[in-house]
């Protein structure tokens, strides 16, 4: 009915509406941006202080008239005393071994948990589910006293503490600072929130057509083989999403490394020290009345950013996509 | 006949690949994850000394418990305090992320640029960095003391408030919302994420079929996206809570967290159980009523 009255009405009046809403339309994009943007400035304005603050002297700091352009730079004595703080290079290294290493295990393994999830119909499947989500539920600071202690004398269901009764030859192992500690949970997939990780995969796997796998089936290939060259090679984009969170997530661990390790931390564990080691190393304590120490804090926490924001900028284009074509969330 | 027994055979071979697939997890699960919790559970209730060969474990009943509640007096104004910004950050960041997620799923020029912006926080804001920079740029800036130089540009949020002429309790909630405004942005990044991804599968034959009916684009938000998103809500808002609970930036677990280290286990074994068994049962509480009010509703 409304189509007929305005196929009839006058030509005026049609033009008259169409003006009307592309003024209310331009009206709500200004809107739009004016929100987009000062949202936009809260995310960046910690960052665009964090660098200007790196770069620059602690006389500048204290000139009251200066806001963002820094006058007094002392970018070389800033970042080379948060270089050396942070033993960087050493605590690199520890990053990529015990933290990105076993990211990478986490994503393989979570994969084959989530397909086995997703794909077969067993008995014991609402079980393993409602586990799922209690991994997903139960914060990791509940399990971590426990985990650590255990770590000290890692025993496979109390068989070994058993044997060393038995015969006397203690072969519990301590694998506390030890990459270990980080490898076996990832190993296992129960690592650093690797209940999320499979949550993410198993949605992606319903939605992946059965058709192509069955065929596998049917030409006699194996369940391994069906995964391994059927559904692996369709679901890159899961395994970037997936990649890239379980990256970031370790990259930023500092409570279990905290626990874990007693002497060469990972960037993460490194920079939550910084103000103590600034202490230690250089005898600076944070105060207003000494600003030294500020311009080295920020440009050790520049340092620590950095990496992950240039991995960030490589990815976030496929990444951002991805999102679109996972459908996490079901 | 026969078909139907081979393909009995199959889902049995099938349900067999399915514990193959899952059995290094489940030895994980039992390993890594219920034992220590069982074992979390028993520290609650002992005294534990550190001896050569592990721990030495001596029961105490809810010894622990009643020195933590009864004589320690920090650990109540811990748990309020957290359970305090767990309540009110809760609302506000899921009510945000939803508007921007909305928002950034709209076509528009600039679109690809600002998602990229509304992520950067999903990098950066679950690690220990953010503590720093936001003790020397946000809310708790006088804790290093740059609050000196900064806050002479910044307009006061008491004055505004006050001219305004609010009363005491709503003033003081719009003060701290307000000057916790970074910490509550900042932990919008995943939620973000999650939320586009439940907008983009909502199937478009829906809106379709909503402009075919003339429906303005409130109905549309109302009667097609909200319903669509219910699920979606409920993972972000179950995420969000346990974000909330176990932030290294609350109270109660930075706290707990330096007495850990300092190696005070069955004490804080105690203290995590009784702050997460509050905040288990408020997060239970929401997800029945949401359950019982929004889902239901739909379905």
């Amino acid at each position: 009915m409304k189509n007929i009255i305005n196929t009839f009405s006058t030509f005026d009046s049609r033009k008259a509406q169409q003006l009307r809403k592309k003024g209310v339309s331009t009206v709500y994009s200004l809107f739009r941006l004016v929100i987009l943007l000062s949202i936009g400035f809260i995310i960046i304005y910690p960052l665009i202080y964090t660098i200007v603050t790196s770069l620059q002297s602690k006389y500048a700091f204290l000139n009251s008239t200066r806001v963002w352009i820094p006058t007094e730079f002392a970018i070389i004595e800033n970042y080379s005393a948060a270089f050396n703080a942070m033993e960087y290079m050493k605590s690199l290294w520890s990053t990529l071994k015990n933290e990105l290493l076993s990211a990478a295990i986490e994503v393989a393994s979570c994969a084959l948990v989530a397909y086995g999830l997703a794909r077969f119909d067993f008995k014991l499947k609402k079980v393993y589910t409602a586990v799922l989500f209690l991994t997903i539920l139960v914060p990791e600071m509940m399990i971590l006293i426990p985990r650590m202690l255990n770590y000290s004398h890692l025993d496979l269901f109390g068989i070994l503490g058993l044997f060393k009764n038995i015969s006397g030859i203690d072969l519990r192992a301590n694998i506390l600072d030890t990459p270990l500690a980080f490898w076996l949970p990832s190993l296992f997939a129960v690592g650093l929130r690797s209940g999320i990780l499979i949550y993410i995969y198993i949605q992606f796997f319903k939605g992946l057509p059965r058709e192509l796998e069955e065929a596998a089936w049917v030409d006699g290939a194996g369940p391994f083989r069906t995964f391994l060259s059927i559904a692996l090679p369709s679901s890159g984009v899961v395994i970037l999403t997936v990649s890239v969170f379980s990256m970031i997530w370790h990259w930023n661990d500092s409570l279990l490394s905290g626990m874990y390790m007693s002497e060469d931390f990972p960037l993460a564990g490194q920079i939550s020290r910084l103000p103590e080691t600034l202490g230690s190393k250089y005898h600076i304590i944070l105060s207003p009345r000494d600003p030294q120490g500020i311009g080295y804090l920020m440009a050790g926490c520049v340092l620590f950013i950095v990496p992950m924001l240039i991995v960030y900028m490589i990815v976030q284009r496929w990444f951002i996509e991805s999102i679109d074509r996972v459908g996490i969330t079901g | 006949m026969k078909k139907a027994k081979k393909n009995r055979g199959i889902n049995e071979l099938k349900s067999r690949y399915g514990y193959l697939f899952t059995t290094h997890w489940i030895i994980g699960i039992v390993i890594f994850f219920a034992l220590p919790l069982i074992q979390s559970v028993v520290f609650s209730f002992s005294d534990i000394k550190i001896v050569s060969d592990g721990i030495k474990l001596n029961f105490v009943g809810i010894e622990n418990y009643k020195q933590i509640l009864m004589i320690d007096a920090n650990y109540e104004t811990w748990v309020t305090n957290s359970l305090t910004t767990y309540l009110y950050s809760l609302p506000i960041i899921i009510l945000l992320s939803m508007t921007l997620a909305l928002i950034l799923n709209q076509n528009f020029r600039g679109r690809l640029f600002f998602r990229a912006l509304y992520f950067l926080p999903v990098i950066i804001s679950t690690g220990a960095v953010i503590n720093l920079i936001f003790k020397t740029t946000g809310s708790d800036m006088s804790e290093i003391g740059v609050s000196d130089a900064y806050s002479a540009n910044m307009v006061s949020v008491d004055d505004i408030v006050k001219l305004l002429d609010i009363d005491g309790k709503i003033a003081a909630f719009i003060t701290q919302t307000i000057s916790k405004i970074f910490d509550l942005v900042w932990s919008c990044g995943i939620q973000i994420v999650l939320f586009l991804a439940g907008l983009q599968s909502v199937p478009s034959s829906l809106y379709e079929a909503s402009k075919v009916e003339g429906a303005t684009k409130w109905e549309e938000f109302w009667f097609i996206t909200f319903p669509m998103l219910s699920r979606v809500t409920l993972l972000v808002s179950v995420f969000t809570m346990v974000e909330l609970i176990t932030s290294e930036r609350t109270t109660l677990i930075k706290n707990v967290y330096s007495m850990m280290r300092a190696g005070n286990y069955d004490e804080t074994s105690a203290m995590i159980w009784f702050y997460f068994l509050i905040c288990g049962g408020i997060m239970g509480l929401i997800i029945f009523l949401y359950n019982r009010f929004l889902m239901k509703r739909w379905e």
